[in-house]
């Protein structure tokens, strides 16, 4: 029997949940396919095929912001409607991770696009200048 | 011998004439065929011999003469050929040593000019060595020179941006991504 395709399953799954299926059933189906294929190894993959087949059709774009402060509510409403602009999607999720290693600024990473402001960035630059 | 015509001219009388000188008419012939008859002996069988012998030894003298003559002849020309032949020989060894003269001093020009040629290149390449080398340390003076001052300037950053910097730097670059 042939394996069905880590793309084909994110679609699958991103078809369901915006067909309105109840989320952690969509993830049930995902889930014993992978495990059915032995294929576990593909699950942060596949999560990020599926939030890419999302932002895509532009439903939900979830962004991953990198900060070395929390960003309070204003900033974060700011950035949602930021995300929501660019990516032109209907809905944004934020998933936020405090970094001290980025010194200052913040880092926004969607399926789809990166854009990255911190300090530790610029320094870099800084060194590839010289 | 010669007695006997003096007793011959003893016993006669004083004669006028001839006789005046005591010759006797009969010895004088019988001397002068004898005489005669010598000769035609010697003539006969004598002298014939004697003159082929002393004809084959002239000829053969001038046999010897004529080959020593020419023999000086061919000595001469020989040493003329010697000569020429050592003064050819001479010319050749001349150009013989002119030319390996000549093929040398090209061959040490060829030398010099490959030398030459050779310690440009190693020269060249010495001076694109150093070239790469002094390249090589300021790329890696520059890299030192930037990790400098990135680490200083992070550690000021650092110690300068607390909370309320960090926001207003955030709210710039989200205005700047807007």
């Amino acid at each position: 029997m042939n394996k069905v395709s880590r793309r084909s399953l994110a679609r699958y799954a991103a078809d369901r949940l915006l067909a309105g299926d109840f989320a952690p059933e969509v993830a049930k189906a995902v889930a014993s396919v992978l495990v059915e294929d032995k294929r576990l190894n593909e699950a942060e993959l596949l999560l990020a095929d599926i939030n890419f087949e999302l932002e895509s059709r532009g439903k939900v774009a979830t962004a991953l912001i990198t900060a070395a402060n929390d960003l309070g509510d204003k900033l974060r409403i700011e950035i949602k409607s930021l995300v929501k602009k660019a990516s032109k999607v209907d809905r944004v999720i934020l998933n936020e991770q405090i970094d001290k290693s980025v010194i200052g600024g913040l880092r926004i990473e969607t399926a789809t696009r990166i854009w990255d402001k911190t300090v530790a960035r610029q320094l870099n630059e800084l060194r590839k200048v010289f | 011998m010669f007695n006997i015509p003096v007793q011959f001219a003893e016993a006669s009388e004083p004669a006028s004439g001839i006789g005046a000188f005591n010759i006797n008419l009969k010895s004088f012939l019988f001397q002068l065929t004898t005489f005669v008859i010598v000769l035609l002996v010697l003539k006969r069988w004598v002298l014939p011999p004697l003159m082929t012998t002393m004809e084959k030894r002239r000829e053969t003298l001038e046999k010897s003469l004529e080959q020593a003559k020419a023999t000086q002849e061919a000595l001469a020309q020989a040493e003329t050929r010697a000569e020429e032949i050592i003064a050819k020989a001479r010319v050749a060894a001349d150009e013989a040593l002119a030319e390996g003269r000549k093929t040398i001093e090209g061959m040490i020009v060829n030398a010099e000019a490959t030398a030459a040629e050779r310690a440009a290149l190693i020269i060249k390449d010495a001076e694109a060595r150093l070239g790469q080398e002094r390249q090589r340390l300021r790329t890696e003076l520059r890299a030192e020179l930037a990790e400098l001052v990135a680490a200083a300037t992070e550690k000021i950053i650092r110690q300068k941006l607390d909370k309320q910097a960090d926001r207003i730097l955030i709210e710039q670059s989200l205005k700047e991504l807007a």
